[in-house]
């Protein structure tokens, strides 16, 4: 008995002590979301999840998934959204912050960083593995990633240090051996120039295992697109920035381009363009009949586009898919009960559309005689026989989208015979009937203090999605980025002849691009001036806005020009400028209430005005042409030299 | 055990102890005997109603109002004679027919035996900061989470119950100190406290989620580790240590004891705000409008929205078109149920011991469809095979079920509240008032007529873990008792979220039809290209987390006394391995009906696996010299997988001493009268704290599954190189050091007091004096630099009195704490205003649980508001920016601070303490009224030096397009004529409305200041007192439930927050709330009526 006792004792503490021996290296597990870099180099999928990374990291202002909501900033839109202060600051931007875009910390640079280190790595870990043609391509793809983000540097803050070999740090206390100063501006693209011309040749993805580009990925012709692009900022900026009082320069050429490097410039940015544009591999889409369903295809069409040279491209089916269409598509057809309206495009933006028979498409609303209100009919009369690219990148009232006309209106006025003037009555419920039965406010409003309904009577149509429920915080839409297309090429080939005085080459370019916005025969651009038809400077640059609103081109393409400053000159709405640039309007439809009045009665009038939830006149000063170095990133490289004025 | 050898001065437990380990003690046989004896006081005087009870054994009496009983019993029994307010007295009979006994008054059970760390201690023989609590105290609250049981009852114990929504706790600090350490039965959980979108914690067994889980009703006490007594558990102790433990039976207790209670209350917000109605909703329109209007910032001037016969026909609710909806009604509903009902049955034989219960406890809420339940079962059973060798098995387990209403985002509670104030008045729950028919509102997603399950789906949380604790020990002749523990425990949460589509109408008076989607331009023909109404989207979610964690733990302990020497040791090594596999998935489901996930629907899938390890040693060393002098050491040395192999361990020690100045001779001779008891303690250990680090920052590489792209169409998943890895952050040091004392004064009155500091060193920053270009494209790793001290004092004092049969007790206790930055890394300034403004170094900080340092809470101070448009334009300084054009009566005048005639952000100051934090002081008061057979308790608790910040739905009238609280629509300036403007104004509190009024003073800082900036008008440096619990019990005599064969029954009613008296009931918000629009679930006003029957 005792025995057993024993036993009993010592094997109960036994087995329960071993449950908890000791053993060594207990504390050293390892992860299941970690490789190594001995790991991706041998494995041919991990080196193409690295370049998914790279291309997924990619900046820039505003895209499809990031910062749409900044398209309420500039002279393309206001913001109709949900209101909250953090919101409505975009309707209320009283000047631009000096550090806008800012491109300059840690984690912009890493993108660098990570990419210097993936050329290296490429050979030192994977020449066992990998033959050197494929190494080759994978570095000169690199050196693409690496130069596209010299660009997004070089716009944001002008001259960059060119860092093309990973920086480390010993850490002995001293960091000074791995400072370098900035290169000039003008070195920054010359070093894009350079880096396009160098790889253009090895980077491969070129065509065309399907039949078609790789539009995900960089090729020898969207080197060429990276360049013109880049060759005609330089230009810009050269030519333009000398015409400035004062100019914007720094003493070492950090910021500001010699003007006497512009021609080069315009040159080198028709070359390249000319080399996509003759490549034969890219046209412009040209596939549907109906120009303006044509214009809004040439950026969502996914198949058979010969269009698009570079895109991010989204799968719903695989969860890589965005919000854009939740949060922009018009009111009356949003599928999800929240979000939807947020980008209102504003009327300047709209009247930016020529009509086809080439008059400036100012909307008219009222008799220039009588001052009487114009009756329409119908409420899409207003915007017939317009520049197909309205269509295709605003739902205008009464213009169809997803299959259904949408109808805007933002109240009712009522004739009063004894005074003989008009009631405005403006309701509060969308989609809500006015005592007489008829529409009072309709479904898409516009109206003044709702949210999530235009505030300007305009709606995006431009990368809103029509797939069924698309506008789902479920489900949402995999509509692409765009970062490069066909269309580019002919405006930058137009806009740097035109600027090298051939007016002929300018005329033939831009007209590629204008003929499928609808214009023909003597309404298409012509060399001769004087003429309504002749082409100039300006309606080049109106070129630019009417074909990429929305497109992240806008605001560059007002600084390199050097007129941002004119155009968003400040100032406060009771106080308005004579810049209606600067101001978000709105077009309101009313329906006319006026018995007895049959020509009259049952129409739509149309009344500009500022739209009520824009609060401040844009204003953007000098300063703003180049986005402030921090001073983190000068403490931190005090060979840095800041940009001027701070 | 020796420690508990006999000893004349006997106490229950020492009694009970002694049966347990000598159970071959022997008595003399005899018959039954008639006793009669006498009870009385100290002085003589007869004590009526102490109850006599035999040990062991069944019947008893109590005393007569002469303080005699009477009773028949075995020869060789022992009788237990105890009441309220006097030390228990055991006297065995010997055979004797009559006996006086006298009875001590006692306030302060120095004998009591306290859960400590690595076993239990004698209360006059601890050494160290702690205090504890016990069920009595613990079950008195009706709380479904035990973290709110805790409240306002030990000293040095913060809380806030920021959101009260049905299972949730309070927020316990130890001290201010942070998430504190949660051991239950010697087994050690997580801290890691962190809770993802969903608001699930991250880790499932997380201590605060272990703790709130159990069965309140299991939970025999908790005692806190305050000071150096933490360093025994090293790098997760710094916070301090919450020790639980759950009921066992008591060995030799023959007859089983069967325990039923149980409660059913009924439950309302304390507050929440009253909904503006329709009269007063069209009015404030229209003011805004003209107050715009006078502003001539709108171009053109607006139009008023509601004509003069609207107003009236809405504030009259003329017709059914013009009935006012009130949606605070339409969204809760009041008076809904919450209960309690829990049995166990324990008791024990000589060798065994057991005690088995099981629980169900539910909770709806004031929101229709949304409820709470949870069952427990736990079985404590314990069985001494041999001389010495005892084997124990805690088996513990609860199955958890949260269920809401499918709401469409993440947080099915927020909606519900959002809709309250959102919901137009003007407008219809359905349209037409057909309730076939959900109307379209001006926003269908704050219509409560959508919060229905079967019409927006469900959220179904399930949580369900077992946990298995088995023991044996083996305790040597000579002192030494040998333990080893293994616990395995298995977590299972299942949480699936279905929201469902739905249609919703617009009814048209025109066609007479309810129409699901916009007309076309006629007004009448639906157009049906265009979208539905309602919420077409659909939605599929769950969550499935598998946590094991397994526990496993050995330990020596030796016990010895050497005359007056008494000497206890452990050393204990232990080890912990958790792993967690989660998947989530969503899918897009096709329709609203099928209620399962399939592939072709997914979109989403997503497996993780963390694997989290610890490995210990712990030592602890106690001595005592005729437990006059005491001395305590402790120290663990303490691994974690944290960091990199090599640097994953370190040692933390701590030393506590205590002197009981009252044994000394000389201190007796002049104090011994009146002074019962006096400890002066003192402590100073050292403990580590994990942060600003994640595992595996360690290693370099590449990230997975991070990142992606679509190349040609095909998705790949990214590939994402690592930061630098961190290798030489280690964890941050804190020693923690107190000096307090204990008393027992003029036998009545009890306290305790400490006063501590606990210094951090370590704190993660950057060495930014070594700059790195920022080209380089990383920053340097941080290191272990920065340092704060949280320092304060906390303590309690309880009287207890006797007056006839009126027995009485009132305590308090309290607790300050607050932290000051201490050591900062080489601050820099740009200048002296740099220094003020932005400097944290030596300065109190905002939060004393943030890790990195924060400053005070900036704002601007309002001195005034505008009382005419004449001061406004003689004003001289620039408030809005624009020349105070922008400014109308009632706006604020902000104060100008730098004297520079304009206001910006220059002109803020420190206003408030940290947004959210807890608060920097908190208290209890507790009192106890006692008569015959009825009891009275009454729990306040409060706090103060804790900000609110008022923001959104409490601050902007039509926020977000909708309604507003009664208050900020009707207490405002205003003219008195809205159609006149040039009527008079109208003060009121508030400032004038202006709907969507940007840039305006009131709602937004002047000029420069940043958007966030807050000022003193909008925030409230809140303090409240609140009775917590009110609770009348009635214990029905014995006499009366013997004939039904009960032993006791107590009946109670209870009140829980009943009221409070606090400085933010303006605002009609509950005082512990943190959320800046208010838009929580607040405390509860529970009415209970509950039972406590033991058989």
């Amino acid at each position: 008995m005792k025995n057993l006792k024993k036993y009993l004792i010592v094997g109960i503490l036994v087995i329960i002590g071993s449950l908890a021996s000791c053993k060594k290296g207990f504390l050293n597990t390892l992860p299941t979301n970690i490789v190594t870099d001995q790991q991706i180099w041998t494995d041919p999928h991990l080196v193409t999840g690295l370049m998914a990374s790279f291309y997924d990291r990619l900046p820039s202002e505003y895209s499809i998934s990031v910062n749409y909501i900044d398209m309420c900033d500039y002279d393309e839109a206001m913001y109709s959204g949900q209101n909250n202060a953090a919101n409505e600051a975009h309707n209320n931007i009283t000047s631009y912050a000096n550090n806008r875009n800012d491109l300059y910390d840690n984690n912009d640079w890493r993108i660098i960083r990570d990419l210097n280190e993936a050329i290296l790595n490429a050979d030192k870990y994977g020449a066992a593995t990998l033959d050197v043609p494929t190494r080759t391509q994978l570095k000169s793809e690199f050196r693409w990633l690496r130069a596209f983000m010299y660009f997004q540097l070089v716009i944001r803050h002008g001259g960059v240090p060119i860092v093309t070999q990973p920086l480390d740090y010993d850490y002995s206390g001293n960091a000074a051996p791995l400072r370098q100063a900035r290169n000039k501006e003008s070195e920054v693209y010359d070093f894009i120039a350079s880096e396009m011309d160098a790889i253009a040749p090895t980077i491969g993805n070129s065509v065309v295992a399907k039949g078609f580009a790789d539009y995900s990925r960089a090729n020898m012709y969207t080197c060429m697109a990276l360049k013109s692009r880049a060759m005609l900022y330089a230009a810009s900026i050269a030519k333009y920035n000398a015409l400035l009082t004062p100019t914007i320069v720094t003493a070492g050429g950090e910021v500001g381009i010699p003007a006497s490097a512009a021609n080069a410039y315009y040159q080198k940015a028709i070359d390249a363009a000319n080399v996509v544009i003759n490549s034969g591999i890219y046209k412009l889409y040209n596939s549907n009949p109906n120009l303006g369903e044509n214009f809004y295809e040439t950026i969502r069409q996914k198949t058979g586009n010969p269009e698009v040279i570079l895109v991010r491209d989204f799968l719903v089916a695989k969860a890589k898919k965005h919000l854009f269409t939740y949060d922009n598509i018009a009111r009356s057809v949003r599928e999800d009960n929240l979000s939807s309206s947020q980008a209102s495009p504003v009327l300047s933006q709209v009247e930016s559309y020529d009509n086809l028979d080439n008059t400036v498409g100012t909307i008219k609303t009222n008799d220039p005689v009588t001052g009487d209100f114009i009756y329409y009919t119908n409420l899409t009369d207003p915007f017939q026989n317009k520049d197909a690219r309205l269509y295709g990148t605003i739902v205008t009232p009464g213009a169809p989208f997803k299959g259904s006309a949408i109808t805007e209106q933002a109240g009712v006025m009522v004739w009063n015979a004894s005074t003989s003037t008009y009631t405005t009555s403006e309701g509060t419920v969308l989609g809500s009937s006015y005592t007489d039965g008829g529409l009072w406010v309709a479904a898409s409003g516009p109206n003044r203090t709702l949210n999530e309904v235009s505030n300007t009577g305009f709606y995006l149509r431009k990368m809103v999605d029509q797939n069924a429920l698309s506008s789902t915080r479920g489900v949402q839409s995999d509509v692409w980025w765009v970062w490069f297309r066909e269309a580019e090429m002919y405006l930058n080939a137009a806009e740097a002849s035109y600027e090298l005085g051939n007016i002929g080459n300018a005329v033939t370019y831009a007209n590629v691009v204008r003929a499928r916005a609808g214009f023909t025969g003597a309404n298409l651009f012509t060399a001769t001036t004087g003429q309504p038809n002749s082409i100039s400077r300006d309606r080049i640059r109106n070129e630019f806005r009417c074909e990429f609103a929305f497109e992240d081109h806008r605001i560059w393409d007002l600084k390199r020009w050097r007129i941002a400053d004119q155009l968003f000159t400040g100032g406060t709405l009771t106080s308005p400028t004579t810049n209606p640039d600067a101001i978000g309007y709105a077009l309101y439809p009313y329906r006319i209430i006026r018995p007895g009045d049959p020509t009259r009665d049952g129409k739509y009038v149309f009344v500009k005005l500022i739209a009520p939830r824009f609060k401040a006149a844009r204003f953007f000063q000098p300063f703003n042409y180049y986005t402030k170095i921090s001073q983190t990133a000068i403490n931190n490289n005090p060979l840095l030299v800041q940009n001027p004025f701070f | 055990m020796k420690k508990f050898r006999l000893k004349l001065r006997c106490g229950l437990f020492c009694a009970l102890l002694l049966l347990v380990i000598t159970p071959c003690l022997t008595f003399a046989q005899s018959g039954d005997i008639k006793v009669t004896g006498n009870v009385a006081d100290e002085k003589d005087a007869p004590l009526p109603g102490v109850t006599v009870k035999i040990k062991d054994g069944t019947g008893g009496t109590q005393t007569s109002i002469n303080g005699t009983f009477t009773l028949t019993v075995k020869g060789n029994a022992t009788l237990v004679f105890t009441m309220v307010g006097y030390n228990t007295v055991e006297m065995p009979v010997n055979n004797k027919t009559s006996l006086t006994v006298h009875m001590i008054e006692n306030t302060t059970n120095l004998e009591d035996v306290v859960v400590v760390a690595y076993g239990t201690q004698k209360k006059a023989t601890i050494s160290g900061a702690i205090s504890s609590i016990t069920s009595a105290d613990l079950d008195r609250t009706p709380a479904v989470a035990a973290t709110s049981a805790l409240v306002g009852k030990i000293a040095g114990v913060t809380a806030r119950t920021t959101d009260a929504r049905p299972g949730n706790g309070a927020t316990i600090n130890i001290r201010n100190l942070g998430n504190p350490l949660y051991i239950i039965d010697g087994v050690p959980y997580s801290t890691n406290n962190t809770v993802d979108a969903f608001g699930l914690n991250v880790t499932q067994q997380s201590g605060i989620n272990a703790f709130n889980e159990l069965g309140l009703d299991d939970i025999e006490s908790v005692t806190v580790l305050k000071d150096a007594s933490t360093s025994l558990y090293g790098l997760a102790a710094a916070n301090g240590v919450i020790l639980v433990t759950t009921k066992h039976g008591k060995k030799g207790e023959a007859p089983p004891r069967l325990g039923v209670s149980g409660y059913y209350g009924i439950q309302n917000y304390t507050r929440y705000g009253t909904p503006s109605t329709a009269g007063q909703y069209v009015l404030a329109q229209d003011q805004s409008t003209q107050n715009l209007n006078l502003q001539n910032l709108t171009n053109p001037a607006n139009p008023l929205p509601y004509s003069n016969t609207e107003l009236s026909n809405w504030a009259n609710q003329v017709d059914q078109a013009h009935l006012n909806n009130d949606y605070f009604k339409a969204v809760n509903n009041p008076n809904v149920p919450q209960y309690n009902l829990s049995a166990n049955v324990s008791g024990g034989s000589k060798n065994s011991s057991y005690y088995v219960s099981f629980g169900d406890v539910s909770q709806d809420a004031v929101i229709k469809d949304y409820s709470f339940t949870r069952q427990n079962f736990q079985a404590n059973i314990s069985s001494t095979l041999a001389d010495g060798l005892t084997v124990t098995a805690n088996v513990s387990g609860h199955l958890q079920h949260t269920h809401n209403v499918g709401v469409p985002g993440l947080d099915d509670y927020f909606n519900p509240f959002l809709s309250i104030l959102s919901m137009l008045p003007t407008e219809k729950e359905y349209a037409n008032d057909n309730p076939m028919y959900i109307n379209q509102t001006h926003n269908v997603n704050v219509n409560p007529a959508t919060y229905k399950e079967s019409v927006t789906g469900f959220t179904d949380d399930l949580d369900n873990d077992v946990a298995l604790k088995l023991s044996g020990e083996y305790t040597f002749k000579f002192g030494l008792t040998l333990k080893a523990l293994y616990d395995y425990e298995f977590g299972h949460e299942y949480f699936d979220n279905f929201e469902y589509t739905y249609n919703a109408y617009i009814y048209n008076p025109k066609s007479g039809n309810y129409d699901n989607r916009p007309d076309l331009a006629d007004g009448v023909t639906p157009d049906l290209t265009a979208g539905l109404y309602g919420n077409q989207n659909p939605y599929h979610e769950s969550h499935r987390r598998d946590a094991t964690h397994k526990f496993s733990q050995v330990t020596a302990n030796y016990q010895h006394q050497f005359g007056d020497h008494n000497i206890s040791a452990v050393v204990a090594y232990e080890r912990n391995d958790t792993q967690t596999l989660s998947l989530v998935s969503h899918s897009v489901p096709p329709n609203n009906i099928i209620g399962i996930q399939y592939f072709a629907d997914l979109d989403t899938f997503n497996d993780t696996r963390v694997d989290e390890r610890t490995e210990s040693v712990a030592f602890k060393l106690d001595y005592d010299y005729k437990k006059k002098y005491i001395l305590e050491g402790v120290a663990r040395y303490d691994g974690t997988y944290i960091y990199q192999p090599g640097h994953q361990y370190g040692f933390f020690p701590g030393v506590s001493a205590a002197w009981r100045i009252n044994e000394e001779p000389f201190f007796k001779k002049k104090f011994g009268d009146w002074v019962d008891n006096l400890k002066l303690r003192a402590s100073y250990g050292l403990s580590g704290t994990i942060v600003g680090v994640n595992a595996f920052d360690y290693l370099a590489g590449y990230n997975v599954n991070s990142g992606s792209a679509v190349f040609q169409g095909t998705y790949v998943s990214g590939v994402t190189p690592r930061a630098l890895p961190t290798t030489n952050l280690t964890w941050t040091t804190n020693s923690i050091a107190n000096v307090g004392f204990d008393f027992d004064i003029l036998h009545h009155l009890t306290g305790t007091f400490d006063v501590f500091v606990r210094s951090r060193s370590g704190l993660p920053a950057s060495r930014y004096d070594v700059l790195i270009p920022t080209e380089v494209g990383y920053t340097l790793p941080n290191a272990n630099l920065n340092g704060d001290k949280t320092q304060g004092f906390d303590g309690q004092i309880t009287y207890t009195g006797k007056a006839g049969q009126l027995t009485y007790s009132l305590g308090t206790n309290f607790t300050l704490a607050r932290t000051e930055n201490t050591t900062i890394y080489k601050p820099r300034y740009g200048n002296s205003y740099d220094q003020w403004r932005n400097g944290v170094a030596n300065r109190w900080s905002g939060n004393p649980t943030s890790n990195t340092p924060v400053g005070p809470t900036f704002g601007h101070h309002i001195i005034g508001q505008f009382t005419s448009q004449a001061q406004i334009n003689s004003y001289p300084v620039n408030i809005d920016g624009q020349g105070n054009r922008t400014l109308l009566p009632g706006d604020f005048i902000y104060e100008d601070y730098n004297h520079d005639g304009v206001i910006n952000a220059l002109d803020e100051k420190p206003i408030g303490y940290a947004q959210g934090a807890l608060p920097y002081f908190n208290y209890g008061l507790n009192g106890f009224l006692g008569y015959k057979n009825f009891t009275l308790n009454l729990d306040f608790s409060g706090a103060t030096m804790q900000t609110f910040f008022r923001d959104f739905e409490l601050k902007y009238p039509f926020q977000n397009g909708g309604n507003s609280a009664q208050f900020l629509l009707t207490d405002v300036w205003h003219k008195a004529d809205v159609t006149d403007n040039n009527s008079a104004w109208v003060p009121g509190t508030y400032p004038s409305i202006r709907v969507n009024s940007n840039g305006l003073s009131i709602f937004t800082v002047p000029a420069g200041g940043a958007a966030a900036a807050n000022n003193d008008f909008w925030l409230t440096n809140v303090h409240y007192i609140r009775l917590r619990d009110a609770i009348l019990g009635y214990s029905i005599p014995p006499a009366i439930t013997k004939k039904f064969g009960i032993n006791g029954l107590r009946v109670y009613v209870e009140g829980a927050n009943l009221f409070s008296f606090d400085n933010v009931s303006k605002f009609q918000i509950d005082p512990e709330i943190s959320s800046t629009n208010g838009l929580v679930y607040p405390q509860q006003r529970i009415y209970t009526v509950g039972f406590n029957l033991s058989l």
